[in-house]
């Protein structure tokens, strides 16, 4: 992942957006494939979002939330249905942990910022994950980010799974 | 070092997992787990990705060492596979995915439960699976429940859980800080667990506890059975807790004993394990970045409205009509909770506009309730009665909800769609208001059912 992602914000939720409104439980159990989820997200709560993030040409969304963005249900399919709809990036005020650690865990970034309101539909941000800041691409304003380094080292990387199949590899061989 | 600061329950358990004194804020690399679960509903996807990740390691590394290294989860003992959103089977997808994890625990050893047997959270405590102490994962937010015998439980997603599997721990975890609830006084007769956490999520609201573990605590929590303080634990994570916690007392250990005594050949092991619970107790002078005391006698049936979990009211204030009352859910389908909802609803019946569904929390459960003839008095005020499993709270069979529908539930959540259409409307409450309001149509005060 690059250290700063480039994005216009598209999409703009408030406090409280639930899992359940993310995607609906009656699909999780209907395929293994991350990307099905894509075509039924906020299926129930805000039908046009797929529809939005298709049809931006430079396929750069960003989505804009308040606090407690993805609490509820631990299902990571709602981190699935958000990513695959070309979505780079949520900023909000607050994720609870089990979304976060979801999303981190995908490498999808998601950014905490204290307030979102200085930002808003149509904003071009840059998320500087090297410096930690949210900026307006045009030098109006920017916001620091909360985030420990190892958040960080982990959204550069991608995921997790190469440092788990290290040490797997190295449990293994270890092992007479 | 001579170290006088007190812990919390959570930084005790964290620290004896990993071996060193730590406190609330620290970052701990990497945390062993001792128990892990999956349902039917992020198992097979889990399940699937473990090959896909993990198979060509195996298969490297018995090249290397030119013999065979099976693959293996990290400890099946530690693990086990509940099927219970969906079943019996709603789906064929479903079938397929309770079928993978069935070849899988086959394939590796791990206990798989039968479908029925009960919902995830209840069976692993009833069954012992988890004990106090204990830390331990599962693939659902309502993982808080088992905090209620003093494990530390977390709900994680399927990477996490999937990673779990391999490799037994998880990454990266900060000691939570706790939020202590401290609850004294008696409530009044039809006020309960489920009004107590309603009114604390009315007052915190979604987002109040985030970060932080809930410790309840308090003379009302001491005297209070297992099954009320498994249905406080269950809906923390309605107000965005990291999990919930009770520290063990003889409640707990009454709990368990009667787990040694239903699992003879679990007993020694049991016993050993309940040693370690007295060790793991909040100290007095623990540190709690938040607390609040609350007044169990101040406490009126609650409801929650539509479409938060913290949208609350009183019931007295409420007439709403309802056509659908669910009584169920890892939330409130146990003993007592049935047993409360029994006592209103005998030699009544159901309104004629109202489809009462009733599922116990599990097998077990729902036998007792057979064999006591409670099970009878749901049958004959003319409810519909299933096996076990989460039923209509899922939103995807047992009763799901048309547009216009008007639900009582006793489960944890009433977002907007959770229980089917996004245009129902789903109230949530105790056993007791959910049965008086079954009989008359409409949300009522329970205590009127009383004396």
């Amino acid at each position: 992942m690059s250290s700063i992602i480039s994005g216009r914000v598209t999409i703009k939720f408030g406090d409280d957006i639930n899992t359940d409104y993310i995607i609906p439980a009656y699909l999780l159990q209907e395929a293994w494939d991350k990307k099905f989820f894509a075509d039924y997200a906020f299926e129930r709560y805000s039908p046009t979002f797929v529809k939005t993030c298709r049809s931006n040409p430079d396929k750069d969304n960003v989505v804009l939330a308040g606090k407690n963005f993805g609490c509820g249900s631990s299902r990571e399919q709602a981190v699935y249905a958000i990513q695959y709809n070309d979505v780079r990036a949520v900023v909000a005020e607050s994720f609870p942990d089990i979304f976060f650690r979801n999303s981190i865990n995908n490498g999808f970034c998601v950014v905490r910022v204290v307030s979102t309101s200085e930002f808003d539909l149509g904003d071009k941000l840059e998320i500087d994950l090297s410096n930690l800041v949210v900026r307006k691409a045009d030098g109006t304003c920017e916001a620091k980010i909360m985030m420990n380094e190892e958040e960080r080292d982990l959204l550069f990387s991608g995921g997790r799974l190469g440092q788990i199949k290290e040490r797997l590899r190295k449990r293994l061989s270890a092992t007479i | 070092m001579l170290d006088l600061g007190g812990q919390t329950i959570v930084e005790k358990i964290v620290s004896r997992a990993v071996g060193k004194k730590v406190n609330a804020g620290e970052l701990v690399g990497v945390l062993p787990i001792d128990k892990l679960y999956f349902n039917e509903v992020i198992g097979p996807p889990a399940i699937a990705n473990f090959k896909d990740d993990f198979d060509p390691i195996f298969g490297e590394v018995s090249e290397k060492k030119k013999r065979m290294i099976p693959r293996k989860v990290f400890d099946p003992t530690r693990v086990c596979f509940i099927p219970d959103h969906t079943v019996p089977s709603c789906s064929v997808m479903v079938a397929k995915g309770i079928n993978l994890m069935k070849s899988f625990a086959n394939d590796q050893g791990i206990r798989m439960y039968k479908e029925g047997d009960g919902i995830e959270h209840t069976v692993v405590t009833e069954e012992g699976f988890v004990r106090p102490g204990e830390i331990c994962v599962a693939t659902d937010s309502h993982t808080d429940t088992v905090g209620a015998i003093g494990a530390l439980g977390f709900g994680i997603g399927t990477t996490e859980a999937e990673y779990a599997l391999a490799m037994g721990e998880i990454y990266d975890f900060f000691v939570p800080e706790s939020y202590k609830f401290e609850i004294n006084g008696d409530f009044k007769q039809g006020s309960c667990a489920k009004d107590l956490i309603l009114h604390i999520l009315g007052t915190l609201k979604e987002g109040g506890c985030s970060k932080h573990v809930a410790e309840y605590s308090g003379d009302t929590i001491r005297k209070m059975g297992m099954d009320g303080r498994f249905t406080i634990c269950n809906m923390s994570v309605e107000m965005s807790a990291r999990t919930a916690i009770v520290n063990p007392d003889q409640i707990t250990f009454d709990f368990m004993e009667d787990i040694v005594r239903r699992h003879g050949e679990l007993g020694a092991e049991l016993e050993q394990s309940m040693r370690k619970v007295n060790l793991t107790r909040s100290d007095g002078n623990a540190e709690y970045s938040a607390m609040m005391r609350i007044e169990a006698g101040t406490i009126d049936p609650q409801v929650a409205l539509p479409h938060s979990p913290a949208n609350v009211k009183p019931a007295s204030e409420m007439n709403d009509e309802v056509n659908v009352v669910f009584i169920g859910s890892c939330t409130n389908a146990r003993h007592t909770d049935l047993l409360e909802a029994a006592r209103i609803l005998k030699g009544r019946r159901v309104s004629k506009n109202v489809n009462l569904i009733v599922i116990p929390a599990s097998r077990l459960v729902y036998n007792w309730a057979m064999s006591e003839g409670i099970l009878k008095i749901f049958a004959d005020a003319g409810a519909n009665i299933e096996s076990s499993n989460c039923g209509p709270c899922f939103g995807k069979h047992m009763g799901v909800l048309s547009p216009g529908d008007r639900c009582v539930s006793t489960s944890n959540r009433n977002y907007r769609g959770r229980m089917g259409s996004p245009d129902a409307f789903i109230y949530l409450a105790s056993p007791a208001t959910a049965a008086a309001t079954a009989i008359e149509g409409k949300i009522v005060d329970p205590r009127r059912y009383y004396n």
